[in-house]
């Protein structure tokens, strides 16, 4: 098993809600989706992220698509204006989320 | 149902356009593009594809979460203001030729002042010579913020979407309450011959299924169309970001980024494809529409919008030709009893403050600023509610996700501190201003202050809530330009 970056077999993009972000996150290769689904769990995006989300984190699996759903509550730092961190809408949540090492067959 | 009153059509003349709805011509296929993603958005897609592309309908989205408060505090500041007055610089440009072309526009830009934003248009047609028969429809009805105070005392709670604190804390701090409603008053306004269409807070979505229904004369419970219709919008509804822009997949191979296309959807009671004008940049294909499919959304088996509650849970998305995608699988089932209400607050006031230091132990020197300011702060006796500091080039961005491995870290070339603090008054905010620039003489070596004095923003907070249909009261209308 080889150790790589989500973003090597994954992309997606973040959307914001409120406080609420969202990531989506699709395999770049069909076969990729497996390792997505074993790898990234909600307990491991909990950890990845520590501090940043504060609420509930659900994920969403949308197998005819090669994608999941990722909504993390409470992730933006208070949304809309009483977010202080420079990306208040989360527009770069996207990537931090691909920054998650996950393991690989080969 | 919300209660629709076809109110007062001023005149009753018949524009060509409406001539051809009056006389039932059916088309069973509806084009339509997405001409906005956002206020402040580009014009240069919406402007090329009502020239170079064969579209029926153009849907332009103003309003993020956030637009309509800011339009309030605009429009109290000046009557005259509060609409999106970008859209009047973009019928300048596209209202003629649209209006030749019979291409019908659809616009939630009226924001909290929709009566302006329709004379404004009024006159900007006029100007260019579309007067006659040109009708420029409108809906009033979505800002409830008046009634707030008496549904309150009625015993409505006003209860939080997300189950954060009580509504009585914020109830004499209210800026604005718009609620998202669907498409019907949209159509009411289509069934007129309005060539355009100007409202505030219809869902995003609503601007893009209210042709499509009315063209395809889909019934109100005809649910897998609806939600096909909506997810056309949900596709378009951020211009460029459907068609290549803010793309992870492979952003190098968008071809001519700047002359970023956007989306167009074909769709029929069969299939619906996207795709985008002739002769421009941009990228269609299976991973740009992906990505945008499920943005924003949450569960993708039940994704709420007041016209319907979406399930994209099983869907497909395809390739079917450069830069064509199919889209296919989308199921819906009856939409919620109640609809969505935003409502904006007054909740204090924020500064952000940035000073940046170069190599070498650019890092540490900021981090010593920092320490230094907050002494400063702490003498002087800020009461913040919350500060917030970081170093743009290093971790302002992914925060606790990003990499602080020691060695990058030492050998940054330069980095910026930034700090932010939000406090319940502005004279609070402002305490932390005039410390940042004397830095410049009296820190650590090397810091470059920039971009001249921060300014103290109003800090607007937002409170979904959810209310009863009936308690909004939509209304249609029809202005004849003359």
């Amino acid at each position: 098993m080889a150790e790589v970056y989500l973003k090597d077999i994954a992309h997606g993009r973040s959307g914001d809600k409120g406080d609420t972000s969202n990531v989506c996150v699709f395999a770049r290769e069909p076969r990729y989706y497996d390792a997505i689904a074993r790898e990234v769990t909600v307990e491991h995006v909990r950890e990845h992220f520590g501090d940043m989300v504060k609420g509930e984190i659900i994920r969403y699996d949308v197998p005819s698509l090669n994608g999941f759903n990722f909504v993390m509550k409470h992730a933006l730092g208070g949304g809309a204006t009483h977010s202080l961190r420079l990306d208040s809408l989360g527009k770069s949540i996207g990537s931090a989320f691909m920054r998650m090492k996950v393991k690989v067959d080969g | 149902m919300p209660q629709l009153i076809l109110s007062t059509y001023l005149f009753v003349a018949v524009s060509q356009a409406g001539l051809r709805y009056a006389m039932g011509v059916n088309m069973d296929k509806v084009i339509i593009g997405g001409g906005q993603g956002f206020w402040g958005d580009s014009n240069d897609a919406a402007i090329h594809m009502v020239r170079n592309s064969n579209i029926n309908y153009v849907a332009c989205d103003y309003l993020a979460e956030l637009t309509l408060s800011i339009m309030e505090r605009q429009k109290l500041k000046n009557p005259q203001t509060g609409y999106a007055k970008d859209f009047v610089g973009l019928m300048k440009e596209i209202g003629k030729i649209a209006y030749e072309k019979n291409i019908r526009i659809i616009t939630n830009a009226g924001g909290m002042n929709i009566t302006s934003a329709v004379e404004d248009v009024s006159k900007t047609l006029k100007k260019q010579g579309v007067s006659e028969g040109y009708k420029i429809g409108y809906v009033l009805g979505d800002d409830i913020t008046e009634n707030i105070p008496k549904m309150f005392e009625e015993g409505f709670d006003f209860k939080n979407m997300d189950d954060i604190g009580d509504f009585s804390e914020i109830k004499n701090k209210i800026l604005n309450a718009n609620v998202y409603y669907g498409h019907e008053p949209i159509v009411e306004c289509l069934e007129q011959g309005a060539n355009t269409i100007v409202t505030g807070r219809v869902a995003d979505s609503a601007l893009f299924l209210a042709p499509i229904l009315h063209e395809l004369k889909w019934k109100e419970d005809d649910y897998n169309n609806l939600a096909r219709g909506i997810m056309a919008g949900h596709l378009l509804e951020c211009g460029g970001q459907g068609a290549g822009g803010n793309y992870q997949y492979d952003w190098r191979r968008v071809p001519r980024m700047d002359e970023l296309g956007f989306p167009i959807a074909e769709i029929t009671n069969d299939d619906l494809y996207i795709t985008k004008a002739p002769d421009c940049g941009g990228i269609i294909c299976e991973q740009s529409c992906k990505e945008q499919f499920l943005y924003e959304v949450h569960d993708p088996a039940n994704y709420i919008t007041p016209d319907v509650n979406v399930d994209i849970s099983q869907a497909t998305i395809a390739q079917a030709g450069d830069n064509r995608v199919k889209v296919d699988n989308i199921k819906g089932n009856p939409r919620p009893d109640r609809l969505k209400c935003n409502i904006g607050y007054h909740a204090g006031y924020k500064v952000a403050t940035y000073l940046s230091f170069a190599w070498p132990d650019a890092y540490e020197k900021a981090q010593y600023a920092a320490d230094i300011l907050m002494k400063k702060m702490k003498r002087k006796g800020l009461k913040a509610e919350e500060i917030h500091i970081s170093y743009v080039g290093l971790n302002a961005l992914h925060l606790g996700a990003a990499d602080m491995n020691p060695e990058l870290v030492k050998n940054m070339n330069e980095v910026v501190l930034r700090i932010a603090i939000r406090t319940l008054t502005k004279d609070e905010a402002y305490k932390i201003i005039p410390e940042i620039s004397p830095l410049q003489l009296n820190g650590p070596p090397g810091a470059s202050f920039f971009g001249g004095r921060a300014k103290v923003q109003e800090v607007i907070g937002l409170w979904p809530t959810l209310i009863p249909r009936d308690a909004v009261k939509l209304t249609s209308h029809i202005l004849e330009v003359k």
